[in-house]
């Protein structure tokens, strides 16, 4: 009896209906699943394993449905049933984890109060046999003090407790299945490692099996034993999760696994060198005399800044905490004292986890924010005008930002948004205008014939290849790089690593990468420098820090990523 | 992700399955194509006192003119036809309304998108002051703007404008405000460009589907308050006749059984502002994510 699979999904087909068609997300899936076991289900954006997920559990929405096959757990068919059979079975039978925590959570009511609701949904209880299900509940993921984080909401927990929440509710009824979409995707690496190992125990505590939905190899390689890659709504490759890491057979898990930095060399071309052009980028315009470099200055430094965030008081609270009645708000210091320097031609990574104000510091090497003590200079110049209102004062540092979907103006045409910097410091004329964008297009590897059209005609991939195009078509020596690829999927985030590095062998381009993804920076950068809660704790040549790291933090940072099987030679 | 249709085209295609907003729009077309082809079409020229005829005053609809032609609506106490009179009125109107809610328009967003931008103490002292102006009523406003002026176009406008620039202060301000924390608003400054294409170019473009809403909307309340203050004989002087003041002309003999007088160009003003605010709540309603399907 207990051979018998839990879970059997044959020739599962989820179709949307959209106006440009019918969609089949999910496109004849199958795959079993034992009690006790976990399975990983892995691809890109777009593959259909999150519908998968959806379509086991009924929750697919019109314009979308199952269109044919089934799902049988435990012996009985899911697909087909009425919409009030498969209610009292989400969350008693079946229960699911979504990525972001916050959204899933209620934010008007105390986890306790959730709890229960979730509780009388499928039982009777009282309140307080509630309150003690729930403390337990909390106690059995691990969350430190339960009777008092029972009576928090839950913008009082952190994200890594929030997800435990979750997940305590999740296995409130002790379902059969759980199913897991992106858990660990919004949360610090650190945070993960810790979630990770506690599902691994819980699954096997009791005996529950386990759909892990994810787009990261490695997370899926540390928890679950079998694995299957999904691409297009077809699942190209499954079997035992060693196997198929080490001897991929389909060339689509070959690519994935290519296209991952920490199976390369440091500094060596991805995936074979995808995604790079042959276009080479535009001249430079010659270097003005007025901007020589202050003899015996550093190329660029940041002279022990610091970032303090405060809310300004409102005036009833200014006039409370003048006359003592009131405490003055919490400083946040974002960056404190912090001092860096870079030399010309380097590529300085930034790592940290969020919250460890990384990215402020490189909003202040950017000059996008004004240090709120301390300089940053560039060839012995500010980047920074004084005082208030401080403007940046040169175009020769330039930034690349995380959301492409965010850094491009979404009513101007992506020709228009190359062109109007360059513009407006004269590094090139208005006749010559076209020209010199159709040849930025060309060096990062998109259709010149594309400057007409809106940042939302582009892909995630492409709307990045512009903002890079944007920022180097302002001729800069040193760019800020701010998670460039992190919200990229793996093969894309492979290509642009690869443009990259190609662009900044070209055109000798200084760089501070900012990145919370430890194997990308190995990758790319020369020296790294580790921070935490607003200050360097560690800096050195990237082998060395990754290598040998010296500081506790360093060394929890580096045991807590997941690491992938190495390949079989 | 690719998608081939301008947003134009896309916009167009959600207004369309809106069968009442397509007939308000015809509507507010057809209205505004009669106003402006008022002295083609309209049978008698309403400012032509050579053309009145005191015989022919205060008749009833359907009433032959001494000199020939078919009253429809009827004439008025100076023996003026109405459907001229109010085909007149309505280009007056309109002239008020659209102008008045463009000058608001103009001077209200760039207060509030430079009071967005700028921040700190200049906000709020340009938000506060636009605050306290929408505390008074904007018919006050108006009313006691009108008095101090006096009659005319200029002074109309101006009060209307006084009124009514708030209204898109507030609402550019808001819109700002949110565009100013994006992405692309980091990266306009971080190239760095001047304060003024990164206002014109990339904040305003991005603020004016809300801005659009207002507009429509301040228009038919422009309209609406010209007429109020026309009735009550502080807007447009006689010798230029909106339909308020056409209304305002007729009010006295409504209890004498001669509805007509009144009666038609306030149908001809309800007409345009319903219009015109079922054309804006679509607007609204397309523009507004929230109430996307």
């Amino acid at each position: 009896m207990t051979d018998a699979p839990l879970l059997e999904i044959t020739d599962l087909t989820t179709q949307f209906f959209t106006r440009a068609g019918v969609v089949k997300a999910v496109d004849g899936v199958s795959f079993s699943l034992r009690r006790g076991e976990v399975m990983g289900l892995v691809g890109e954006s777009g593959s259909g394993k999150s519908v998968t997920g959806f379509s086991i559990i009924g929750l697919i929405d019109p314009p979308g449905r199952v269109a044919s096959g089934s799902v049988k757990l435990d012996g009985r068919e899911l697909v087909g049933l009425p919409p009030d059979e498969l209610r009292t079975l989400r969350g008693r039978i079946v229960s699911m984890v979504f990525q972001d925590p916050l959204m899933t959570l209620n934010p008007v009511l105390t986890i306790g109060e959730q709890i229960r609701l979730a509780l009388e949904a499928h039982e009777k209880v009282s309140g307080a046999q509630a309150r003690q299900r729930a403390i337990a509940g909390l106690a059995q993921v691990r969350i430190p003090r339960p009777e008092a984080t029972v009576d928090y909401y839950p913008h009082q927990l952190s994200g890594g407790m929030r997800q435990r929440v979750a997940i305590a509710i999740a296995l409130l009824h002790h379902p059969k299945l759980i199913i897991c979409d992106e858990p660990t995707t919004a949360l610090d690496v650190s945070i993960q490692a810790e979630i990770l190992v506690e599902m691994k125990e819980l699954v096997a505590e009791l005996g529950t099996a386990l759909i892990w939905i994810s787009h990261d190899l490695a997370t899926v390689a540390s928890i679950a034993q079998h694995v299957a890659v999904m691409r297009l709504g077809k699942i190209v490759e499954a079997g035992p999760t060693l196997d198929v890491l080490t001897r991929p057979q389909h060339a689509y898990t070959r690519a994935l696994l290519d296209s991952l930095p920490s199976r390369a060399k440091p500094g060596e071309f991805l995936l074979r060198g995808g995604g790079v052009p042959d276009a080479v980028p535009p001249a430079r315009k010659p270097a003005s005399a007025a901007a020589a470099p202050v003899p015996g200055a550093p190329y660029f430094i940041a002279d022990r800044v610091s970032k303090r965030f405060e809310s300004r008081p409102s005036a009833l609270r200014a006039l409370g905490q003048r006359f003592g009645l009131l405490q003055p708000p919490p400083v946040v210091m974002a960056v404190d004292e912090v001092s860096l320097t870079v030399p010309r031609g380097e590529a300085l990574g930034l790592v940290g986890e969020s919250g460890s104000g990384k990215s402020t510091l490189g909003r202040m090497a950017a000059g996008i924010y004004a240090p709120s003590s301390g300089t940053v200079r560039f060839e012995g110049w500010p980047v920074m005008s004084e005082g208030q209102g401080s403007k940046k004062l040169t175009t020769r540092i330039q930034t690349i930002f995380q959301d492409p979907f965010a850094s491009l103006d979404p009513r101007m045409r992506i020709g228009d948004g190359i062109a109007e910097g360059p513009l407006a410091h004269g590094l090139i004329g208005k006749a010559g205008a076209r020209g010199y964008v159709r040849d930025w297009l060309a060096a990062v590897g998109l259709d010149p014939a594309f400057a007409d059209r809106y940042p939302h005609q582009f892909s995630g991939g492409q709307r990045q290849r512009v903002a890079i195009a944007r920022a180097l078509a302002m001729q800069p020596d040193l760019v800020v790089c701010d998670e460039p690829v992190a919200s990229l999927d793996v093969s894309i985030q492979a290509q642009i690593i690869n443009l990259l590095m190609r662009l900044r062998a070209e055109l000798g381009l200084t760089l501070i990468f900012i990145s919370h993804d430890l194997s990308v920076v190995r990758h790319l950068c020369d020296r790294v420098a580790v921070m935490y809660r607003g200050r360097i704790v560690e800096e050195g040549p990237a082998g060395e820090v990754y290598d040998n790291p010296q500081h506790d933090y360093t060394k929890r940072l580096l045991a807590a990523v997941p690491v992938l099987p190495e390949a079989a030679a | 992700m690719m998608r081939t249709e301008t947003p134009l085209a896309r916009f167009w295609s959600e207004f369309r399955e809106s069968r009442v907003a397509v007939a308000a729009l015809i509507v507010v077309v057809v209205m505004i194509s009669l106003a402006l082809l008022a002295p083609l079409i309209a049978p008698q020229n309403p400012y032509d006192l050579a053309n009145l005829v005191l015989s022919d005053a205060r008749r009833p609809p359907g009433y032959v003119g001494s000199n020939g032609y078919t009253h429809w609506l009827g004439t008025d106490a100076q023996g003026r036809d109405l459907l001229s009179a109010i085909l007149y009125g309505l280009r007056i109107s309109l002239q008020m309304g659209l102008v008045a809610g463009a000058v608001a328009f103009t001077i209200g967003v760039t207060l509030g998108i430079s009071a967005a931008y700028l921040g700190g103490r200049r906000e709020a002292f340009i938000m506060r002051v636009i605050d306290l102006q929408l505390a008074f009523p904007a018919i006050l406003l108006a009313l006691v703007i009108s008095a101090l002026l006096g009659q005319g176009k200029a002074q109309l406008i101006t009060a209307l404008v006084a009124a009514q620039y708030a209204y898109f202060a507030r609402t550019a301000h808001g819109a700002a405000s949110a565009e100013r924390g994006k992405d692309y608003v980091e990266a306009a400054l971080s190239t760095p460009l001047p304060a003024r294409q990164v206002i014109w170019r990339h904040i305003l473009p991005n603020c004016l589907p809300p801005l659009i809403v207002v507009a429509t909307v301040q228009v038919a309340s422009a309209i609406a308050l010209e007429a109020t203050l026309s009735f009550l004989g502080v807007g447009l002087p006689v010798t230029e006749p909106s339909l308020g003041s056409l209304i305002a002309n007729g009010f006295q003999y409504m209890l004498s059984g001669r509805y007509w007088i009144s009666i038609y160009p306030g149908l001809a003003l309800i007409l345009l502002i319903v219009a015109i605010n079922l054309v804006g709540d679509q607007i609204r309603d397309q523009v507004n994510p929230r109430l996307k399907r």
